[in-house]
């Protein structure tokens, strides 16, 4: 249908739309028109993803110079694919009603492991033996030999698109990853770089967060993309974290023993190159001197995503002297590898911030501040002088490089933690420096300054306001749509005692209480019997499970929920979950029901959706906050206060609820979906808990069931079932929370779906 | 329908949150819509029955009884087996009074094991009697779908191309454990023509939503006892015979009851045929009906010649079977604002509390919801056009 979005005419390939739909697109496209960023929470099974493509599709249309490249960023890589489809049932929906044949280009991209068509190379397993082997038949340097030796192997896709690739643009069209590689395979270019290339004219990008957010590969590939862009975090509940992750490193023994090896090769490679081909390193120290003059001009004109490891000022700045040649440089490396090793032998837990580490380091080893920021860019220039082909082989000295520079460039921000041991196993001697980065912002500010309009959406955002203030931005739109239904699809239910009022808590004082673990058996075992098919339980972490599982073994409740249904466990084990998964879906489908044990922030927690009978209901065992004691997470915390005036109670909270709403919000997927909400702990009754959780998760809760004892909700639960099990027909969706046009037009609904967004 | 069960005691009941029915509601789109749906799929399965359609009135019809530990369950009174074992009685009765040419057999399954408790014949009385010893079955252990389906169709894929043969599953269990894979059994059941409808007493079961959806039969889960009857009182209908099956005359006998005294002195009493295998009930008689092709003898009607496989029926137990392809034509629905006369049904004489009334179409007289379901569900014919005929 074509809808008439605050005048904006946009193209929405299906009959029907819901009413939140509608609404998210208007706040979208206020959004745009502001050229600002926006926040906006709309729960899972809504059809975000189509709201948000055809109205900007619709807008790149309408203002082709406003905004010229959406680019959108998903986690993982079935999610990429399932945008590329949603994006495809829309263009061809354009082309039938406007006759014309598509001009768009959109694509998505992904690692070379899942692009790569080369016969040997796309054979390895692992991601980064495709990297290398990639690299090692690509890299420039590999090329220029093969003009003098023609026998060295080479990539005959890679060197078609080199010739001929570049010259020729991709033609218009949606391409998922097995387009490209049809296309690649047809053309017999390389898919990989043909999509890297594309991405620059491409009106539609979708790749993974870390293609923005990773500065190592954010350089790479995003740098060049145009400043006119919108991009669309998805599934952002846990940017955070993300930007975290990118920026922070861990350096443990075996890393400096590997990283003691590359040196070693370096220092050979350099004697023997010295031997043969002098002047090839003379070269290279002339270039130094000169500085990284033209990184800057490049930065200047502002095409350049800047790059969170080097600032600015660097760039202006020629390399110091002390590192400038090669042999210096090892050296150089050596003395902070010794270094780094004596920091590493220490008996007690020590932690201290940047500048503290560089005063030590100065005093210890006489390394100055200057030569450590330049470190990475020096290796990099290293390497690609001494023609080393496998990069892959070098990532130890590589880590310790970016470590350098990074903690030379940032005093704030960032925290170094060396443990001697894991506190699990305090008698194993395993020492291992965090340097951890504590502020978000600093990853995702560069995306923020340059891109136009940055849209961050979820099933699960809230509480809303948190997440400017830890990314540090001002959205100009902040809002959280709730789902309208026409019959109340979700249930949820705070059970907070056991039938013999014994309060429910995963506290840590309680933690082992005998009673507990049984009233948590029970509701487990009595859920089994009234609930069809799947039930997926969530526990607070793998060590609570066990436990708790254990426990329940002895107390014999495990046989008794087996006569109702099989039991499969997450494991950290990613091979064991997915056998784990893949039998508890044929148990769901063949009708003799399953449960499936899981921790939240698991890989089940995040990826995996539990549509329909795979997941009838999601029970929730105890509060999943993080694990409190961890160093790393206190200096966050302590940051988060000092920087943001964020207590640390508070966002303790926030992030163990969104894992929580993230669990519990895996089981409704949609609106002909239905599913039990059990939250096992009575601390989700307080103001302060339940406040927290989304909007669209709270309005359901009503007063009535705050505080529960495992009777009541078995009650209930079965109550909800059997409403649920009577017939439901889309007519009777119709108008109430599925609109034709006719109906999106009337003066009532309008006035109906203003009240859907909820502005913060 | 007076006949709303008896409430339980209070303190026997589940909990009930009677204030939260009471929930009033803005935006008029959130609760009360359930009991919307259901009103509305009421009138639509009146309605929809109505079209010349080709309905399957021979039946042959399996129902199959979970007797699984969950049946135990009390939340229908006394517990779920004697409740269901109760409205099986009443629907068996009906059934028979609706359809007099079908057959029913009764599965009982537990313990992943499936029974015969009857096989499927078309006397009432050996089922009633089936049912009324069950009551006293121990409940244990998990169903087995597969197991009783597979007995069912063992029996079922004997009957003629011109019947129907339905599966009727009542199943209290939320899990079926089967030794092999039930999806191919599906199929089979598919390509058999069975019809298989499931109502379920706890909650919708995945497999039984693919199960009815491919052998083109109804799933439903009952919210309390009186939906349990309606629901297991749909079953009654014949189903529309599906297009593709065949169409052969059948031969039929119509005995006449006779007394052999009256025609003959020196008659002895003799044992009707249906008495042979069961030892029980009453044995020597005088009178019976007597198959017109070889003479057995037979006390009860409808039945199939134990000698000769003659159907023997009476002519009336056609015309009952008959009223399901001429049904009563849909009431018109009104507002209750419209109506300018007393607000009375012409058929309770009550008031017409309700916002919706039904006119009959051909003599206007108006009813309520209640008796309009009456009317259509077990009358058949209007009760005021009736009385017209006869005074004019």
């Amino acid at each position: 249908m074509k809808l008439n979005i605050d005048g904006l005419l946009v193209y929405f390939p299906y009959d029907y739309i819901y009413p939140e739909q509608y609404s998210y697109m208007l706040e979208l496209k206020r959004t745009l028109d502001a050229k600002g960023h926006g926040v906006l929470e709309m729960p899972s099974g809504t059809g975000k993803t189509i709201s948000l493509l055809s109205l900007i599709v619709a807008y790149q249309k309408a203002f082709p110079l406003e905004v010229t490249k959406l680019i959108y960023c998903s986690r993982t890589v079935p999610e990429i694919e399932k945008v590329v489809e949603e994006l495809r049932k829309l263009m061809e929906f354009y082309c039938k009603q406007t006759g014309e044949s598509n001009n768009f280009l959109a694509l998505a991209l992904s690692s070379r492991k899942n692009l790569c068509i080369h016969p040997e190379v796309s054979s390895l397993r692992f991601g980064k033996e495709v990297d290398g082997k990639c690299h090692s038949l690509t890299a420039s340097y590999i090329r220029a030999q093969r003009h003098s030796d023609p026998n060295l192997p080479s990539c005959r896709f890679y060197e078609e698109f080199d010739s001929v690739g570049r010259q020729v643009p991709l033609p218009p069209g949606i391409y998922n990853l097995d387009d490209l590689k049809d296309f690649g395979r047809r053309k017999g270019w390389c898919p990989y770089y043909l999509a890297r290339y594309s991405i620059m004219h491409a009106n539609i990008v979708v790749y993974s967060y870390h293609y923005l957010l990773d500065p190592k590969i954010a350089d790479l590939v995003s740098k060049e993309l145009a400043k006119k862009s919108v991009v669309v975090f998805d599934e952002a509940h846990n940017i955070d974290n993300v930007c975290i992750d990118s920026m922070s490193v861990n350096i443990t023994r075996r890393t400096l023993d590997r990283c003691q090896n590359n040196v070693d090769t370096l220092q050979n490679t350099i004697s023997k190159i010295k031997e043969t081909d002098a002047a090839k390193l003379k070269e290279e120290y002339r270039r130094l001197v000169e500085g990284l003059k033209e990184a800057n001009v490049a930065r200047e004109t502002d095409v350049y995503l800047a790059n969170p490891v080097l600032p600015d000022e660097i760039l202006q700045e020629a390399v110091p002297g002390t590192i400038r040649t090669a042999e210096h440089f090892v050296g150089f490396l050596r003395r902070f590898m010794e270094y780094l090793k004596s920091r590493l032998r220490v008996h007690h837990v020590v932690q201290e911030s940047t500048p503290q580490f560089l005063k030590d380091i100065f005093e210890k080893v006489c390394i100055d501040r200057k030569p450590l920021r330049f470190c990475a860019e020096r290796l990099q220039s290293l390497l690609r002088t001494l023609e080393i082909a496998d990069i892959a082989d070098f990532s130890a000295v590589t880590l310790i490089a970016n470590f350098a520079t990074l903690v030379s460039t940032y005093s704030q921000g960032f925290t170094i933690i060396i443990e001697p041991f894991e506190d699990r196993t305090p008698t194993i001697a395993n020492p291992v420096l965090h340097f951890s980065c504590m502020d978000p912002s600093i990853a995702i500010k560069p995306v923020f300054q340059r891109f136009q309009s940055v849209v961050i959406t979820s099933g699960t955002l809230s509480p809303l306001d948190i997440y400017p203030r830890i990314l540090d931005f001002r959205p100009v739109t902040m809002a959280s749509f709730t789902m309208t239904l026409a019959r109340t699809c979700l249930c949820p239910l705070i059970v907070g005692r056991g039938n013999d009022q014994v309060a429910l808590s995963s506290k840590f004082e309680t933690r082992e209480d005998f009673a507990v673990i049984r009233n948590y058996g029970n509701l487990l075992l009595e859920m089994s019997a009234i609930v069809p098919d799947g039930i997926v339980a969530f526990f607070t972490s793998y060590m609570y499970m066990e436990n708790i599982v254990a426990s329940w073994y002895e107390q014999g409740i495990l046989e008794n929920i087996q006569r109702n249904k099989l039991i499969f466990i997450e494991t950290p084990d990613a091979a064991e979950t997915s056998m784990a998964l893949e039998k508890y879906q044929e148990a769901c489908e063949n009708g003799r029901g399953a449960i499936l044990l899981s921790v939240a922030r698991g890989k089940v927690s995040e990826g995996i959706d539990f549509v329909h009978h795979f997941g009838r209901a999601v029970i929730m065992f105890g509060v999943p906050y993080v694990y409190t004691q961890s160093r790393i997470l206190k200096a966050r915390l302590e940051y988060l206060r000092d920087h943001f005036q964020i207590r640390e109670n508070d966002f303790l909270t926030f992030d163990a609820m969104r894992h929580a709403a993230q669990c519990v919000g895996r089981a409704i997927r949609g609106k002909t979906d239905y599913g039990l909400m059990i939250f096992a702990d009575k601390r989700y009754a307080r103001a302060d808990k339940r406040g927290k959780l989304p909007r669209w998760i709270q309005e359901h809760i009503s007063d009535g069931s705050l505080n529960l004892t495992v009777d009541e909700a078995i009650q209930l639960s079965k109550h909800f079932l059997r409403q649920m099990a009577q017939p439901f027909r889309q007519e009777d969706q119709l108008g109430l929370s599925l609109l034709t046009l006719e109906q999106l037009e009337s003066e009532e609904v309008l006035q109906k779906i203003a009240k859907i967004a909820h502005q913060t | 329908m007076d006949e709303e069960p008896e409430r339980a005691k209070r303190w026997e009941g589940g909990y009930e949150r009677t204030w939260e029915v009471l929930k009033e509601d803005e935006s008029g789109s959130l609760k009360a819509t359930v009991e919307d749906i259901l009103f509305q799929s009421k009138r639509k399965r009146v309605i929809e029955n109505h079209g010349q359609v080709r309905l399957g009135m021979m039946r042959h019809l399996y129902v199959l009884i979970d007797c699984s530990r969950s049946m135990e369950d009390q939340d229908l009174k006394p517990n779920r087996l004697a409740s269901t074992l109760k409205l099986m009685e009443a629907f068996v009765d009906e059934y028979f009074d609706q359809n007099p040419i079908s057959q029913v057999g009764i599965i009982t399954t537990k313990n992943k094991r499936a029974e015969k408790l009857t096989d499927l014949a078309g006397n009432p009385k050996k089922h009633i009697a089936a049912l009324k010893k069950a009551v006293d079955t121990l409940c244990v252990g998990e169903p087995s779908l597969y197991n009783s389906l597979n007995l069912a169709i063992q029996t079922l894929k004997h009957m003629p191309g011109h019947t129907s043969r339905e599966i009727l599953i009542i199943l209290s269990s939320l899990t079926t454990c089967d030794p092999a894979s039930i999806y191919e059994l599906i199929k089979t059941l598919k390509s058999l023509k069975v019809r298989v409808s499931v109502i379920g007493l706890s909650a919708e079961v995945r497999v039984c939503t693919v199960l009815t959806r491919e052998t083109g039969g109804s799933y439903h889960v009952i919210l309390d006892e009186s939906h349990f009857r309606e629901l297991l009182m749909l079953h009654v209908k014949p189903p529309p015979a599906s297009s593709s099956s065949e169409c052969s005359l059948i031969r039929m006998g119509f005995p006449q009851h006779t007394i052999a005294s009256l025609t003959d002195q020196g008659a002895k009493p003799s044992f009707s045929m249906s008495h042979l295998d069961n030892s029980s009930g009453p044995g020597l008689s005088l009178e019976g009906y007597f198959c017109p092709q070889c003479h057995a003898k037979y006390t009860e009607l409808p039945v199939e010649c134990k000698v000769c496989g003659l159907t023997l029926v009476l002519a009336p137990h056609l015309a009952r079977s008959f009223h399901h392809l001429f049904p009563l034509q849909a009431f018109t629905e009104s507002s209750v604002e419209e109506l300018q006369e007393d607000r009375f049904c012409q058929a309770c004489q009550g008031e017409l509390k309700d916002k919706i009334i039904f006119t009959c179409p051909s003599c206007r007289s108006v009813f309520c919801v209640e008796c309009d379901l009456f009317i259509h569900d077990s009358l058949h014919c209007c009760p005021c056009c009736i009385h017209s005929q006869s005074t004019s």
